[in-house]
């Protein structure tokens, strides 16, 4: 038994935010947004894109014998937390934690995703994964290769530009939403049947549970802004953060993220790198996720409030990570569907309820 | 180290051997309230029999009775304890709050005499701190204990503390030097409640019942050789005590487990039997959120365990803890009054004992008990500012 992240973990983490501080900065964003893709935009973003490379981490959850790290979700949840404490632009977290472990399962069965896998080990191509029945997907636009399904009992893999994608605006302009269609062209690979599905459920939970700690990450940096804020505002000859109406509303959303945290982990922890969870390691997720989102909620209200008119203007960075932490929210499913997931659970007694069945067996994976 | 959230073997033959001795040991019949002369007689045994289990003091070292076990063990002890819904721990205030500041202050002497009784549930301890004056602002308490010889001569009003009606210890907190302000000048004294010169007032609480007194002292005569750590740093201690009580030991998870379990277990009760009248899907939620803030107090608790047992500390952030769960405890009785409906204001007919076997009474009068929960050991609004201040690093007010 034990809660804690190994250095490596923890280094790694570091390293991440070292570089998001340098280049994925508010500043950075709010280029970004005001570019719209063109221009300075496209050059930040491609700098940004190869100091991400030399991270290493390409692979991070596919099998070694596949060419990956072989490594397990765990170790992309502090990594997760920081793109999220920087509104990461790019997809680093949907590439690593959700559509390459995918590739590579698709490679194992079907030689037609060989290619793929290599370029994307080596970092040569991005691959994205768009849930079948989903809405836009964000950087769909920016992959190489897209896997995806015309039902959840396939899996298959195209060339972007085999499908027909539509730019599509969203109140986020760093998503990059596209709509993905499918077309009359022939996959590179394609799995069916229940293997197909168990990857696309493995796929979900490793996708809430990533997203989470992406929302832990926005909500601890929507509180670092506030608090910078309420430290150099002054009203009535003091600083703002001085009253106790701010101080309160900081520390509830700081209660929020901090109690979410934990929560978030243990779903991570309780994830494989490929295959789905188990009912009650699926139940944590759902928790995390709605937890998660929560806390990310709380802090963006506070933060925009104690900003007073500046945080409902657009020159405030703090709008980056607000609506960030929104439209994740209704990723993966969405906060709705998993807290109604949760409450059905609890009243049809398929969740463990009671002091002695926290880690019992499957909700702790070694 | 690396998260790796399995129970090793040692950790399963403990809960084994938890769960056996409880289940043969637990009161079939929850004891009267312990803010009875008769209920606390009862749970005071109770704590004396928890002891010849070598289980009163489970995180406490062998030689004071205890048993050694480090925070992970505690918490699986716990989880043990609330799953068959043994007796509230009456001397709590002593086991997890004066003990171990004995332990890191006291001299051996102290510890000799106090700690093996307290293990073993002879003596029972109530918290002497707050004044009528010196609430939330306990540095303005004004209650003297002026040096007179080998005694200190105790004047003063202490207020809201709670069991000392039939304790038999308290631990205060005393101005020793008279002319000192603040927190200077502050002396732990500890003494028996039944001192000359000392007369307890019973308080009645919303239940009507006696939980917490006013304690008046008139020259009380006091050892010199019961004050514990140095003259003067009195504060200091007793904010060692205070972390105690908001960090991890005052309120374990499993309780709040356990009350989230019952609910639940209402929530699908009167689910299962609603007819013409339906039930609030607003209550789905509230019980919903209430689960899972459980949940996460209860890992959250595992994961600063494990972080304390890897060498870290708690500060500040023991205030987040105090907060959550208090607030937790609350929502989680208002949920259930509110699925009961009607019958949430009915008392059981008879003893004491009828009350605490009784569902509805059991969560009106937890209903009634969580509402000190925000209040006592720091009130929340204290607790934000301290989260504020020192955790996030806001200017003081």
């Amino acid at each position: 038994m034990d809660f804690t992240f190994t250095e490596e973990q923890e280094l790694a983490a570091q390293a991440l935010r070292g570089l998001l501080d340098d280049h994925c900065s508010g500043a950075d964003l709010r280029r970004a947004a005001e570019a719209r893709g063109a221009g300075a935009f496209a050059a930040a973003r491609a700098l940004r894109r190869e100091r991400l490379k030399e991270l290493g981490l390409a692979g991070v959850l596919v099998p070694t014998s596949a060419g990956g790290l072989g490594l397990a979700p765990i170790d992309l949840a502090r990594l997760a937390e920081e793109a999220g404490r920087a509104a990461l632009p790019e997809p680093l977290i949907d590439v690593e934690g959700i559509a390459l472990p995918m590739l590579a399962q698709l490679a194992a069965a079907a030689p037609g995703a060989h290619d793929a896998l290599a370029a994307a080990l080596a970092q040569q191509a991005t691959v994205l994964a768009v849930t079948p029945g989903s809405g836009p997907v964000a950087a769909a636009v920016d992959a190489d290769y897209l896997l995806v399904g015309r039902s959840p009992d396939e899996l298959a893999l195209h060339r972007r530009d085999a499908l027909r994608l539509t730019s599509v605006e969203s109140v986020d302009p760093l998503r990059r939403l596209a709509t993905v269609e499918l077309t009359d062209a022939a996959p590179l690979a394609v799995l069916q049947g229940s293997v197909a599905r168990q990857a696309w459920d493995a796929a979900a939970s490793r996708s809430a549970a990533l997203i989470a700690a992406q929302q832990l990450g926005l909500g601890a940096r929507m509180i670092a802004i506030a608090v910078a804020y309420a430290l150099d505002r002054k009203q009535f000859g003091k600083a703002i953060g001085a009253n106790q109406a701010v101080k309160h509303a900081l520390a509830d959303a700081q209660m929020r993220v901090e109690f979410a945290r934990p929560v978030v982990y243990a779903a991570c922890a309780a994830l494989d790198a490929s295959a789905p969870p188990d009912a009650s390691a699926s139940l944590r997720v759902s928790h995390a996720f709605v937890a998660a989102a929560d806390a990310a909620d709380r802090a963006a209200r506070a933060a925009i409030q104690v900003h007073g008119a500046m945080g409902y203007s657009w020159e405030v960075d703090l709008q980056f990570y607000a609506k960030r932490a929104w439209t994740s929210a209704a990723l993966a499913g969405g906060r709705s569907a998993h807290f109604a997931r949760l409450h059905r659970a609890l009243l049809d007694g398929s969740a463990a309820t009671g002091p002695d069945h926290l880690f019992d067996a499957g909700a702790a994976r070694a | 180290m690396a998260i790796d959230l399995r129970y090793t073997d040692a950790h399963r033959a403990l809960r084994a051997e938890a769960r056996a001795w409880l289940e043969a040991n637990v009161p079939r019949e929850p004891l009267p309230s312990f803010d009875t002369a008769e209920g606390f007689e009862a749970h005071r045994r109770w704590e004396a029999q928890l002891h010849s289990g070598r289980w009163s003091m489970v995180t406490w070292p062998q030689e004071f009775g205890g048993r050694g076990l480090d925070l992970i063990e505690w918490l699986i002890f716990e989880e043990e304890y609330y799953r068959v819904d043994a007796p509230f721990r009456v001397n709590q205030n002593g086991v997890f709050l004066f003990g171990p500041t004995l332990m890191e202050y006291g001299t051996p002497e102290q510890k000799a005499r106090f700690l093996p009784r307290l293990a073993a549930g002879e003596d029972m301890w109530a918290q002497v701190w707050s004044e009528p004056q010196a609430g939330s602002d306990l540095a303005a308490l004004r209650t003297t204990a002026v040096r007179d010889g080998d005694h200190y001569v105790i004047n003063g009003h202490k207020i809201w503390s709670t069991r000392a009606v039939h304790a038999d210890w308290g631990f205060g907190l005393f101005r020793t030097d008279p002319a000192s302000e603040r927190h200077r000048g502050l002396s732990y004294i500890v003494f028996p409640l039944r001192t000359p010169g000392v007369r307890i007032r019973g308080i009645p609480q919303l239940d009507g019942k006696a939980g917490f007194a006013e304690i008046f002292f008139e020259d009380a005569r006091v050892p010199v050789a019961d004050l514990i750590g140095g003259e003067g740093q009195g504060w200091s201690i007793a904010m060692a005590t205070a972390g105690f009580e908001r960090g991890l030991m005052l309120r374990s998870p499993a309780r709040f487990q356990r009350t989230a379990q019952r609910l639940v277990e209402l929530y699908r009760r009167e689910t299962a039997a609603q007819g013409a009248a339906p039930i609030d899907p607003g209550l789905g939620a509230a019980v919903t959120q209430c689960w899972m803030d459980a949940e996460a107090y209860a890992l959250a608790t595992y994961m600063t365990a494990s972080r304390l047992i890897a060498g870290g500390s708690i500060g500040a952030e023991a205030s987040l803890n105090k907060v959550f769960w208090s607030e937790l405890d609350v929502a989680m009785h208002r949920a259930a009054i509110a699925l009961l409906g009607a019958r949430a204001e009915l008392r059981a007919q008879g003893s004491e004992a009828a009350a605490a076997a009784d569902e509805a009474c059991r969560w009106m009068d937890g209903f009634l008990f969580s509402l000190a929960g925000p209040i006592y050991a720091g009130a929340n609004e204290i607790q934000r500012n301290i989260i504020a201040e020192r955790v996030l690093g806001l200017p003081k007010g």
